[in-house]
């Protein structure tokens, strides 16, 4: 029993940490950058095999685990890193096809997030897609776009683009599973982590600086109180997610429960520390120029998928937990 | 990471279990008095008795030396056996403050006299650190000691102290030097409670009972061999004390908090509200009874992480005060709704916690948020030490 990252799991953490920092910083969202990975990133990452973290040798990836997974997307999450990285990990452990699976692995192909909305379907991240990949606990199925029509709508989370969709066609690959869903939600929670990490970050460095009444902000209690109040959320849903990764890795029977408990920590603290962290910053806090708002309309985005609030609990209340 | 435990740890759990399955209490701790002091004597001796005593404590000093990993899967046996959990009993101070404190600053006579008899439950210990004008500012105490040649002779008034009225001595904070301030000319001394001008009153909380007093010292004297640490040097010993109980003082509250949610589940399947229906099937108290499950899987895993960082660096950290703020936090939301779960029966309360455990849980749990450092105190202390923020003050 060892419930802290340590050895390999650390040097993948800060080479992941090195390369998203480089790769798609935060800033790129002031930059006029597009919504999405751009196919160039996407080959980028592909070829350095961040999507295939947690698929077996065998099946063309790294055969590490959900825990490198875990500290691979927190990292993401951190710089507000798109959603479609994430899926694009999904479809490749989707994937049984030998070809397909090398395109989705190298990343030459894209793959969006679809989310059923009523008759139609919402298409999160695919501007660049040519596959839509569907995801519930039961299992995961990878439709074709090409015949698909597509309507873009505006998009409130400037990391992502968000398009209505009719006419998906049918799965040109399918998963039975819950394998699927569970490295979403290891994924989801890891990034709403890393956002919830990055908006405390920010806070606390502008509270040493900012001054007001002759002293910095971070020297009054009102806003101190409210930054150990996010330290604390965060360090359960970080505490949380690394039970629950671990789990996964581990195959436990309670695995599921861990899980839902941590992408529910996980939305939570996201949504406090990103809806604080404007707060607490003052006017400057609502500008465009700051990250502040693109952490908050990201976590509002995430912490929707792979289990909103309601569907968690409804599951949680009656799950049995092992030692 | 890794969430398996090694052969030894699971020989150790499975030791543990069999052990407290042939020996705890079969009945319940009584809830106050001498009856109380009693039952928590008895049980200390049997804990010492069959090797079960000082968890915590180095081997060299007469205890297990176990593992932070091992001292919860102690805990978690406790609980599951439904033995005495520590933190209601009066050894507790002993336990977790004075035995530590006395181990890191004690010379070893007060070595050898003090720690066999607190493992054994010979001793009980009380805190007299918080004053009428000095709780979350410790440093403000006024409590005065005179030193008169081999003695400190001690005038002034101690506050909130749990088990005053049962304990054989007291972790007495002081100001040796009139001249003063703050945190210097403090010492902190073991001081026996049968000293001569020594009064008690007990102070009735919102929980009717007394478990809190009101310590008075009227020209008490004092051998200066009791001092711990040095005299003027108090500061340094409190504080050793008080690192301890931030640390790995909480376990047993933590995991009992998980049992307890349980408990609360159980409750609201087989408690009908004021409309006939179970409370569970109402999809406010169901969603709140899983968000706070949640909350105390994060608090095993918070203590799991916690114990890893801790072996690694050898000591307990500040975020024991984040912990202590979700725990509080959590025992806080979860007694309160069981409120709404229980209905009329939460109003029905004697005082008495055996008759309505959950009452007497809901109106403790303001005892914990302000006891052993005050909610707003833990959040100072995590500004400062795990943020790093300039300081408030």
């Amino acid at each position: 029993m060892y419930l802290a990252p340590e050895g390999e799991e650390l040097e993948i953490a800060t080479a992941a940490a090195d390369f998203i920092a480089d790769a798609l910083p935060i800033a790129r969202l002031h930059e006029g950058s597009r919504p999405d990975m751009s196919p160039e990133l996407r080959t980028s990452l592909g070829e350095m095999g961040w999507f295939a973290l947690a698929l077996p040798e065998d099946a063309g990836g790294s055969g590490l685990s959900a825990i490198e997974h875990a500290l691979f997307f927190r990292e993401i999450g951190r710089q507000c890193g798109p959603l479609d990285v994430l899926v694009q990990a999904l479809a490749a452990n989707c994937v049984q096809d030998d070809d397909l699976s090398a395109a989705l692995i190298a990343g030459e192909q894209g793959v969006g997030l679809l989310v059923a909305d009523g008759e139609r379907h919402r298409l999160i991240g695919a501007l660049d897609a040519r596959y839509g990949l569907a995801v519930s606990p039961q299992g995961a199925a990878l439709h074709d776009l090409a015949g698909a029509t597509i309507d873009f709508r505006p998009a409130l989370d400037p990391a992502n683009s968000l398009a209505v969709v009719s006419d998906i066609g049918s799965a040109v690959a399918t998963s039975e599973g819950a394998r699927v869903w569970q490295l979403g939600q290891v994924g989801a929670a890891a990034m709403l982590l890393g956002l919830a990490e990055a908006a405390l970050d920010l806070i606390v460095e502008y509270a040493k600086v900012r001054e007001t009444f002759g002293k910095p902000i971070g020297s009054w209690q009102a806003v101190r109180h409210v930054c150990a109040d996010m330290a604390v959320a965060n360090e359960g849903a970080r505490a949380q997610l690394w039970y629950a990764a671990t789990a996964l890795k581990e195959g436990r029977g309670d695995a599921t429960a861990h899980l839902d408990a941590a992408k529910h920590l996980a939305n939570e603290a996201a949504q406090f520390a990103t809806d604080s962290t404007i707060q607490l910053h003052g006017g400057i806090g609502v500008t465009d120029e700051h990250d502040a708002h693109l952490l908050m309309k990201h976590a509002a985005l995430l912490s929707r998928l792979f289990g909103e609030r309601n569907a968690l609990l409804a599951d949680l209340l009656h799950a049995e937990l092992e030692d | 990471m890794d969430l398996r435990y090694s052969d030894e740890d699971r020989a150790f759990r499975a030791r543990a279990r069999e052990w407290l399955a042939a020996n705890a209490p079969k009945t319940p701790r009584p809830p106050d008095g001498p009856e109380a002091e009693r039952f928590d004597r008895d049980w200390q001796k049997k804990l010492f008795d069959g090797g079960w005593a000082g968890v915590a404590w180095p081997t060299d000093f007469g205890g297990l030396g176990l593992s932070g990993l091992q001292q919860v899967i102690w805990y978690e046996e406790l609980s599951r056996a439904h033995a005495p959990a520590l933190h209601v009993s009066t050894t507790y101070v002993a336990q977790m403050h004075a035995g530590p404190t006395l181990i890191a600053r004690g010379t070893d006579e007060q070595k050898a006299f003090h720690l066999p008899r607190i493992l054994s439950g010979e001793s009980i210990w009380c805190q007299g650190f918080s004053e009428p004008g000095a709780g979350s500012d410790l440093a403000a105490l006024r409590t005065s000691g005179r030193v008169e040649g081999g003695e400190i002779v001690v005038n002034g008034a101690k506050m909130w102290t749990t088990a005053a009225a049962h304990a054989d001595y007291m972790e007495l904070l002081i100001r040796t030097d009139p001249d003063s301030q703050r945190h210097k000319g403090l010492t902190w001394i073991a001081f026996d409670m049968k000293s001569p001008g020594v009064d008690i009153k007990p102070i009735r909380t919102m929980l009717l009972d007394d478990h809190v007093n009101m310590v008075f010292f009227d020209e008490v004297r004092v051998p200066i061999s009791a001092v711990v640490g040095e005299v003027n040097g108090g500061w340094s010993t409190a504080m050793a004390t008080l690192s301890f109980e931030r640390g790995l003082g909480f376990i047993a509250d933590q995991l009992e908090l998980f049992e307890k949610v349980g408990r609360a589940i159980e409750l609201a399947k087989k408690t009908r509200g004021a409309d006939g229906r179970p409370a569970i099937e109402d999809v406010e108290i169901a969603r709140k009874l899983a968000a706070i499950k949640a909350e105390t899987m994060a608090i095993r895993s918070m203590t799991l992480a916690d114990i890893a960082e801790t072996d690694r660096t050898g000591m307990p950290g500040p975020k024991g005060s984040m912990m202590k703020l979700k725990v509080t936090a959590t025992h806080k939301a979860l007694t309160k709704l069981v409120s709404d779960i229980l209905g009329w029966g939460f109003f029905e309360f004697d005082g008495d916690r055996d008759n309505n455990p959950w009452t007497h849980d809901f109106l403790w749990s303001w005892v914990f948020s302000i006891a052993g450092g005050s909610n707003e105190i833990q959040r100072e202390i995590t500004a400062d030490r795990v943020l790093e923020l300039p300081r408030s003050r």
